[in-house]
């Protein structure tokens, strides 16, 4: 043991959820210190690895995994850092980094839609949330102010204030796929954390159409932005701190949490209260980890229910030719959506949908595909000219229920530093299926109210993996049945608290990070509650502080 | 009156009065006006700070001035001055109680304003600014240019109290430009270099002068050095928009200026600038071998950098590599910017094209923020990312493909503009030079004396 680490609050993980607990935390007077496993980045050396990277499709490829805190990889051929149990893939991508995975999201920051978190009572399937959107609603605004997020208001997520900043400008493909599906479809700006304007210092959006890679001008909000507002705001920040066990005492609290270095040097770290923010693959599995004799299942475990659960949102989708000249890849990856599938009757017997529009340069598929059908020369030219034109792509995004045989455990293999790797247990349930079926015929109208030919579904039963990582440390009133209260408070350890989407009961239909945010910061005021009248008083002087 | 209804003395005393107030009124507007062009908001506004009720603090060669709070408090600003003492403070430098201003205060330019325009500005001061009752921490310069009276005798040397007299021989629009340019937008405050003293020299006027960290560059007729090259519209503009396409953009102080001031004034107003500017006697810098906004080319160095793996250590980045990861997103592979120009050319842009490189460095520190609270903020900065070291390579780079290969930027000039300018020794030189002066007199009156003391001696003798 070098040194002797403590504070009034620990948080595992630097992500934009835990990052912004931290934040919220340390603004009250509390001491605050964040372990992250993986390394600090610089995010224009992350843009130079993407500029220079010859595999520009994958994502993954400017954030190469650390040896110490590895995360899963894919291309050019799976690192095994995940293993897969079946019987259905669940390829999670995520980042252990400083700042987490949102270094390269679509800064896609949606709230439910009111119905999502009843839908055992009001449609008898899947579980009811401990909590209603209503009270949602204020952290969801919280969370879109500290972020800055704008959007449609139609999109069946009500809200009672405005949304601090006006959408990104509509780009060409996407006011046409507006224009021509109207008035079968309402084709809506999504609900992003992407600067139309100048907001929290920092520039407005110009389109660089790399926002999953990284956006070169941080014009979207990334946990890059976050760490570095808890920093500012107190928090102390250590990397590189792998963290591999969680200490408790005799009563069943939290002592302490033990990391290694990259050295494998071990370091105990002391608190009072401790918050668990590594994800929703990487936090289960550090309970599970942290098992002792009074917890044999691991902690927070009595409910055998961490790691269970395991969802995300699989997607099928059409890919076809317009019968106008488009050109996909001006303005940001993912612009707009059709919403209005979100929520009804039929949740009883299928689930329901968003259905997205990419807005990603075709260039680069084009290519690979004419290569691959041996076109070459002035022919070559022509065809991706034309093809980059107009082709475009549909995607759902599913619904999946809370499956307890779906689960993160952890494997038999171990990391370069001797910790079990984590193993995906999954499957795609009929639900899910029935719905991927039922919006078939709605690719197929979009399809063509635009004209399209050459169709190409994806293959029946292939669904694509969306990476947002949900219910594995669920959410509930009972004990038996959930690991963390409607506060994020672990049943099990009075002073161990989770701020992750993974506690999300469902996983609905909507990417999950604003909804993880805001529960965080709900957490966080359970945990330190701000007095009375100081909430818009510090947001405001913070977002001063932000400017300077 | 006798003979006059009561009722048509009482609408004549109304007429009289409401003819009164309109006046006042107009006098009012055109002050707000005058007020915005002579940018008073720039100095007399801290950043956050209600308006006009000063305490930024400006730093000078000679210690730090806090602006003063210019509204109508009668505790804290302005409210009891007359007409006569808002004069003379604005065009003289005394204030009200006859202490001098320091010249931080451009009433060496607003000496040239007209009594009409003093007396709207008073009226838009007095009348429609709101009172704060709060005065900023007092200026405290170190000796000896705490004693104000100093500033008598600089007054003397340099400040030529004379009211702008239009020139018969010009034009309506030429004399409307001198009178802003050399009056009321007091231009030459920052574009005209100074003296020793920090006078500004007037044979040199607008040749380019130094603000803190940021160049006023040279805004002479000269087609090289100055704007000589760019057309009526073109400064029209870049003082609308902040930007000339192809030659210029705005920041730093500029952009305040810009942001402040100059994008509100009338179409007709920006033009007479124009005109004006045009016709200022050239100032040529001979290393502006060509129009410092004709340099570079597109161009790139992206053989380089393909298939090699970045360096661990930051400060060995190659330019290629700097430039590849922080400014090639905006300005493009090759420096040439968007097609619109909404993101600018790198090449044939004056930022990269002086010779004089502290803008340079300092766009890359700072980025570019409108308003100046930084909440608009069209250029990312880089200082909290970019070494001293990186900054020098990338701004080098940027010089060797998009500007006058004549200049420079050294990692010491980085270190010195991000610790905010090199200090200045004007008050170390201002102090010796009282010394000198001191031991001089004391020279003398020693000699005096002892020559007094000879003769009585003498006379003793006699």
């Amino acid at each position: 043991m070098s040194e002797q680490l403590s504070a009034d609050i620990v948080v595992i993980g630097s992500g934009i959820v835990g990052s912004l607990a931290a934040r919220r935390l340390a603004l009250q007077g509390a001491s605050v210190l964040i372990l992250e496993a993986g390394p600090r980045l610089d995010r224009d050396r992350v843009v130079a690895a993407f500029r220079n990277s010859p595999i520009k499709g994958n994502w993954m490829a400017p954030y190469p995994p650390s040896p110490w805190a590895p995360h899963p990889i894919y291309v050019p051929k799976d690192n095994g850092y995940l293993k897969q149990a079946g019987p259905y893939p669940y390829p999670a991508e995520y980042i252990r980094a400083v700042g987490g995975t949102t270094w390269h999201w679509a800064a896609q920051a949606w709230r439910l839609v009111p119905n999502d978190v009843r839908i055992k009572s009001l449609y008898g399937v899947g579980v009811d949330w401990p909590l209603t959107y209503e009270e949602l609603d204020p952290w969801y605004q919280e969370a879109e102010e500290l972020i800055g997020v704008a959007g449609a208001p139609d999109t069946g997520s009500p809200r009672t204030q405005p949304f601090p900043m006006e959408p990104v400008a509509e780009p060409w493909s996407m006011r046409r796929f507006r224009e021509r599906l109207a008035p079968t479809y309402a084709v809506v700006a999504n609900t992003v954390a992407r600067n139309s304007r100048s907001y929290g210092g920092r520039p407005a959006c110009v389109g660089n159409n790399s926002c999953q890679p990284i956006c070169p001008v941080n014009a979207q909000y990334t946990g890059e932005t976050a760490i570095a507002a808890a920093e500012a705001a107190g928090a102390r920040l250590i990397a590189n701190a792998v963290v591999y066990r969680i200490e408790h005492d005799a009563k069943g609290r939290i002592a302490a949490v033990h990391y290694f270095d990259p050295d494998k040097g071990t370091h105990r770290v002391t608190g009072k209260t401790f918050i668990l923010a590594a994800n929703g693959i990487e936090s289960p599995k550090l309970l599970l980890l942290s098992a002792s004799d009074k917890y044999p299942n691991g902690l927070a475990n009595s409910s055998d229910m961490v790691g269970r659960h395991l969802m995300d949102h699989p997607s099928t989708s059409l890919t076809f030719y317009a019968d106008e000249e488009l050109w996909l890849g001006r303005g940001p990856q993912s612009p707009s959506s059709i919403n209005t599938l979100r929520d009804g009757a039929f949740r009883s017997q299928h689930a329901p949908y968003r259905l997205d529009f990419t807005n990603i340069s075709q260039v680069l598929s084009v290519t690979q595909d004419l290569i691959k059908e041996g076109v070459y020369g002035a022919e070559f030219d022509k065809q991706l000219r034309w093809r980059a034109a107009r082709q475009v792509n549909v995607k759902n995004v599913l619904e999946v229920l809370p499956d307890p045989d779906n689960r993160i455990t952890l494997s038999s293999e171990k990391d370069a530093m001797g910790i079990p790797k984590p193993e995906a247990h999954y499957s795609i349930g009929d639900y899910t299926r029935r719905a991927a079926d039922v919006s078939k015929a709605d690719f197929a109208r979009i399809a063509e109210l635009m004209g399209g030919t050459g169709l190409r579904y994806s293959a029946d039963g292939n669904f694509a993996n969306n990476q947002h990582i949900t219910g594995t440390m669920s959410m509930g009133n009972d004990p038996k049945s959930s690991v963390v209260d409607g506060f994020g408070r672990t049943h099990d350890h009075e002073n161990l608290f989770i701020c992750s989407t993974g506690v999300m009961p469902t996983a609905a239909t909507m990417n999950s990070t604003l909804t993880g945010i805001a529960l965080a910061l709900r957490t966080a005021e359970h945990i330190l509650p701000k007095p009375a009248g100081v909430h818009a008083a510090i947001s405001n002087a913070e977002r001063e502080a932000s400017l300077s | 009156m006798k003979g006059m209804t009561p009722l048509l003395a009482l609408i004549c005393v109304l007429a009289g009065l409401y003819a009164g107030v309109a006046t006042a009124a107009d006098s009012a507007s055109t002050g707000q006006y005058l007020a915005i062009a002579g940018d008073c908001v720039a100095c007399h506004t801290a950043p956050g700070g209600k308006p006009f009720a000063g305490g930024l603090p400006v730093p000078t060669p000679i210690g730090t001035i806090i602006a003063t709070n210019i509204t109508p408090s009668k505790t804290a600003g302005i409210g009891n001055y007359t007409e006569q003492q808002f004069s003379d403070a604005l065009r003289r430098g005394i204030r009200a109680d006859g202490a001098r201003l320091y010249p931080a205060m451009p009433y060496t330019a607003y000496a040239r304003l007209s009594d009409d325009d003093v007396h709207a500005l008073y009226a838009w001061f007095m009348h429609d600014v709101s009172p704060v009752d709060t005065a900023p921490t007092p200026t405290r310069l170190p000796f000896p240019f705490n004693i104000r009276l100093s500033m008598a005798a600089w007054n003397l040397l340099f400040l030529d109290s004379k009211p702008f007299t239009p020139d018969p021989g010009k034009s309506a629009d030429w004399n409307r430009g001198a009178y802003l340019v050399r009056g009321l937008a007091h231009c030459s405050t920052c574009h005209t270099p100074r003296n020793l003293l920090m006078a500004e020299q007037s044979s040199r006027e607008l040749a380019g002068g130094d603000v803190g960290t940021w160049h006023a560059p040279n805004i002479t007729s000269d087609a090289n050095s100055g704007i000589g090259g760019w057309s009526e519209s073109d400064l029209v503009a870049y003082m609308k928009l902040g930007h000339a396409t192809g030659r210029a953009q705005a920041a730093g102080p500029m952009a305040e200026a810009v942001d402040n001031s100059l994008q509100h004034l009338t179409a007709a107003d920006l033009q007479a600038i124009a005109t004006y500017l045009k016709t200022v006697p050239a100032q040529h810098d001979p290393v502006d071998t060509r129009a410092v906004d004709s340099w570079g080319a597109a161009s790139d160095e992206l053989d380089s950098l393909r298939g090699v793996a970045l360096p661990s250590d930051p400060n060995k980045m190659t330019g290629a590599q700097l430039y590849d990861g922080y400014c090639a997103s905006c300005h493009q592979a090759q420096g040439q910017g968007s097609f619109d120009g909404g993101l600018p050319s790198l090449f044939h842009n004056t930022a990269t094209g002086r010779t004089h490189t502290n803008n340079l460095v300092m766009v890359i520190l700072d980025g570019i923020r409108w308003p100046a609270d930084g909440s608009d903020v069209h250029m990312p900065g880089f200082a909290q990312t970019l070494t001293d070291q990186q900054v020098a390579t990338l701004g080098s780079y940027l010089i060797k493909h998009y500007g006058n290969p004549a200049a420079a930027i050294s990692v010491d000039q980085v270190k010195t503009l991000r610790a905010g300018g090199a200090p200045s020794h004007l008050v170390l030189l201002a102090r010796l030079a009282l010394v000198v002066v001191v031991l001089l007199l004391v020279a003398i009156i020693a000699m005096l004396m002892r020559r007094k003391r000879q003769k009585a001696r003498r006379a003793g003798h006699d």
